[in-house]
C-alpha cells in the first residue's frame, strides 16, 4: 500500500512540476506574480472538456485548442501587466487577483458552476505491477509530464532562445547589455507559460474536477513550488513537485481527503517563515 | 488675483463635495422611506454597509500598505466563533459578537506571527494562503462546527426596546439595516480616530518609507502587528454580525473569496490612505453590481469587481476618493505658497 502511495505521490509531484515550471519561468523573467495561472490551467481544462464532451473530440486533439486558448489570454495578459508601474510585484499581485476574479467569473458565464470531469474510459484501467498499482491515467501523467519537462530542460540548456531567457532570469541589465531583448524575452516567457498550461490544463480534468474557482490550489501549489524552487532551476523544481505531490499522497492516505487542499498552504507559510525574502532573498545570499 | 480666483474654486469644491457627503448621510437615513420599505432594496444596502466596514475593516491594516488577501479568515472565524458560542452554549449574541471579534484577534495574532517579516508582495501570498486554514480545518472539524453543512437556525440578534418604540434587530429588514448604519458609523469614528492618532501617523509614515520611519525612532513591526489585530478584530465582528443577521453560517461562505476579496477592492478603489474613500466605494459599487449588473448576468455577474481592481490600479492607484482629495490638497497648498 505504501509503495501506491510513493507512486501515486511522485506521479502527481512529476505533473505539479509541470504546472509550475511556466508560473516559475514568467515570474524569473519578468517578476511577475500571475495569481490567475491556476485559471488559465482550469479555463485550458474547460477548453479541453468542452471539446471532448460537445463536439466529441479525441482526447489528444484537445491539447492543441486548449494551447491555443492559453496562448491567446496570456498575450493579453502580457499586454495587460506591461502597463504596471512599480512596485511590481505587489500591483502584479493585485491586478492578477483582479484578471482571475474575472476568469472564475467568465468561466461561471460559460461553463455553469458544475463539476466536470473529463472521463476516458481506456484511462480507468491500470497495471498490476507487483508491489504496487499504476492506472493508465497515472502513467499517462507521468510519461507526458516528464517528457515536457525535458523537452523544456534541454530548450533552456542547448538553444540560444533557452541561453538567452537564462541570461534575462540571472540579470536583466546585464543581459540587455549582451544584446537581448529583453522585453520580447517578456513575451516570449508568457507564450512558453501558456503552451505548459495548455499541456497541463487537459490533464487536470482528467484527475481533478473542474469547476470555476478551482484555479486557487494549483496557483498555491505553483507557487509554493516556485518559493521553494528559486528561479530558473529547473531541478529543484522537480524536487519541489515531488516534495509537495507525496505530502499530498501521505495526506490523504493518513488524515483523509478532505485535508489535501491545506498541505500547499501550509508547506507556503513555512516556506516564508524560513525565508522571509521570498525568491529574489535567496538569489542574492 | 489669479491666486486667490484658484483658492476660492477649490474651496468652492471642496464645499461641494462635503455637501454631497452631508446629502449622501441623509439619503441612508432616509433610505427605508425613500425605498418605500422594499425588503430587497433594503437587504441590498444593509449588505452593502456591511461590507463597507469590512473594508474600512481592511484599511486599517492597508494604510500601512500592505495588501491583505486573506481576511476572509479572520471574517469566517469571527462569524463561527459567534455562531458557536450562542448556538451551543445559549449565550445571548450581544455577548458572542465581541468574542467572535476576540477570536478573530488571536487568529490575527498567530498571522502576525507568521508573516511579520514579510514585506509587499510575499505577505500578500502568505495572506491568501493562510485562509485555507482555518476555512479546512472548521470543513473537517464536524463533531464542533457540523462540518461542510454549516449550521443553520441561529439565533437573531434580540428586538431593542426603548419604552413604548421597539426596533426588531434580526427580523425586520428595516432594522436589520439602521444596526448596520450604527456599526458601519461607529465604525468611521472609530477609523477617524485611529488615522489621526499616533498609530495612524506611524501607520502612515512606514507605508512611505519603511526605513526613514525606523530611524526616527517608529517601532515599525510593533505598529504593523498593531494594525493586524486591531483590523482582524473589527472583521471578526463583522463576521460575528453577518451570522446573526442572516442566521446561518458555512465554510465555503464566509471563508470564500467573497470577503476576501471584495472588502479589498472597494478599499482599494475608494482610496486605501483615505478614511470614507473604502465606505463610498462599498455603498455605490455594491449596489451597482446588484441592481444593474445581477440582472444582466446572473451567473458571472461578480466580473465587476475583477474589472475595478484592474482599472484601479493601472489608472488610480490612489482610489477615486484619494484622488479627489489630493487633488484638492495640493492645489490648496500651491495656492497658497506661490
Amino acid at each position: 500500500m505504501w509503495t501506491t502511495v510513493l507512486v501515486s505521490g511522485i506521479t502527481l509531484g512529476c505533473f505539479y512540476t509541470l504546472i509550475a515550471m511556466g508560473f516559475a519561468l514568467i515570474f524569473g523573467v519578468t517578476h511577475i506574480f500571475n495569481l490567475a495561472h491556476g485559471e488559465l490551467l482550469v479555463l485550458a481544462g474547460y477548453v479541453a472538456y468542452w471539446l471532448w464532451k460537445t463536439l466529441g473530440l479525441s482526447f489528444v486533439y484537445t491539447f492543441p485548442a486548449a494551447i491555443l486558448a492559453a496562448l491567446l489570454v496570456c498575450l493579453v495578459l502580457q499586454r495587460l501587466f506591461s502597463l504596471l508601474s512599480e512596485p511590481l510585484e505587489l500591483n502584479s499581485i493585485v491586478v492578477s487577483f483582479g484578471v482571475a476574479i474575472l476568469l472564475q467569473n467568465g468561466m461561471l458565464f460559460f461553463f455553469s458552476g458544475d463539476y466536470r470531469l473529463i472521463r476516458i474510459p481506456a484511462l480507468s484501467h491500470g497495471l498490476h505491477l507487483q508491489p504496487f498499482y499504476l492506472s493508465y491515467a497515472q502513467l499517462t501523467l507521468l510519461v507526458l509530464s516528464l517528457l515536457v519537462i525535458m523537452i523544456l530542460y534541454l530548450l533552456m540548456r542547448h538553444t540560444y532562445m533557452g541561453k538567452a531567457l537564462r541570461a534575462t532570469i540571472q540579470d536583466k541589465e546585464a543581459a540587455a547589455l549582451a544584446g537581448i531583448n529583453v522585453g520580447a524575452m517578456g513575451i516570449l516567457a508568457f507564450a512558453i507559460g501558456a503552451v505548459l498550461i495548455g499541456l497541463a490544463g487537459p490533464l487536470y480534468g482528467c484527475i481533478h474536477y473542474l469547476y470555476p474557482t478551482a484555479g486557487l490550489q494549483a496557483t498555491l501549489l505553483a507557487i509554493t513550488i516556485t518559493i521553494f524552487a528559486g528561479i530558473g532551476r529547473i531541478r529543484e523544481l522537480i524536487l519541489g513537485g515531488w516534495i509537495l505531490g507525496l505530502a499530498e499522497s501521505f495526506a490523504v492516505v493518513l488524515l483523509g481527503a478532505s485535508w489535501r487542499e491545506m498541505v500547499s498552504a501550509v508547506m507556503l507559510l513555512l516556506l516564508l517563515a524560513i525565508n522571509p525574502q521570498g525568491i529574489l532573498g535567496k538569489e542574492e545570499r | 488675483m489669479r491666486k486667490e480666483a484658484v483658492v476660492s474654486k477649490d474651496l468652492k469644491r471642496v464645499h461641494l463635495v462635503q455637501a454631497a457627503l452631508l446629502l449622501s448621510f441623509f439619503l441612508l437615513l432616509l433610505l427605508p422611506v425613500l425605498a418605500g420599505y422594499s425588503d430587497y432594496i433594503l437587504q441590498v444596502f444593509t449588505h452593502a454597509l456591511l461590507l463597507a466596514t469590512l473594508a474600512l475593516a481592511w484599511n486599517i491594516l492597508g494604510s500601512s500598505g500592505a495588501i491583505s488577501l486573506g481576511h476572509a479568515a479572520f471574517f469566517g472565524v469571527g462569524a463561527y466563533g459567534s455562531a458557536l458560542l450562542s448556538h451551543d452554549l445559549g449565550f445571548s449574541p450581544w455577548f458572542t459578537i465581541p468574542l467572535g471579534g476576540f477570536l478573530a484577534t488571536t487568529v490575527a495574532l498567530i498571522v502576525g506571527f507568521l508573516c511579520l517579516r514579510l514585506r509587499g508582495a510575499y505577505f500578500a501570498l502568505a495572506t491568501l494562503a493562510f485562509v485555507e486554514i482555518p476555512k479546512v480545518i472548521t470543513d473537517n472539524w464536524d463533531g464542533l462546527t457540523r462540518g461542510s453543512l454549516g449550521l443553520v437556525g441561529l439565533p437573531g440578534l434580540p428586538t431593542l426596546r426603548l419604552g413604548s418604540y421597539s426596533l426588531d434587530i434580526s427580523g425586520s429588514p428595516v432594522g436589520s439595516y439602521y444596526f448596520v448604519l450604527c456599526y458601519a458609523l461607529v465604525l468611521v469614528l472609530v477609523v477617524t480616530l485611529i488615522f489621526r492618532s499616533n498609530l495612524g501617523l506611524a501607520l502612515q509614515a512606514i507605508r512611505e518609507e519603511e526605513i526613514a520611519a525606523q530611524a526616527v525612532g517608529i517601532q515599525v513591526q510593533r505598529y504593523r502587528i498593531l494594525s493586524l489585530l486591531v483590523s482582524g478584530f473589527f472583521t471578526g465582528i463583522g463576521g460575528a454580525l453577518y451570522a446573526h443577521l442572516i442566521r446561518y453560517v458555512e465554510p465555503g461562505l464566509v471563508y470564500g473569496l467573497h470577503f476576501s476579496a471584495i472588502p479589498m477592492i472597494f478599499a482599494i478603489c475608494g482610496g486605501r490612505f483615505t478614511i470614507l474613500g473604502p465606505a463610498l466605494a462599498a455603498l455605490i459599487l455594491y449596489p451597482l453590481d446588484q441592481f444593474i449588473f445581477h440582472p444582466l448576468v446572473p451567473a458571472g455577474h461578480e466580473f465587476l469587481y475583477g474589472v475595478i481592481i484592474i482599472l484601479t490600479i493601472l489608472f488610480m492607484p490612489s482610489g477615486f476618493w484619494g484622488h479627489l482629495r489630493k487633488e484638492q490638497l495640493v492645489s490648496i497648498k500651491t495656492g497658497s505658497i506661490e
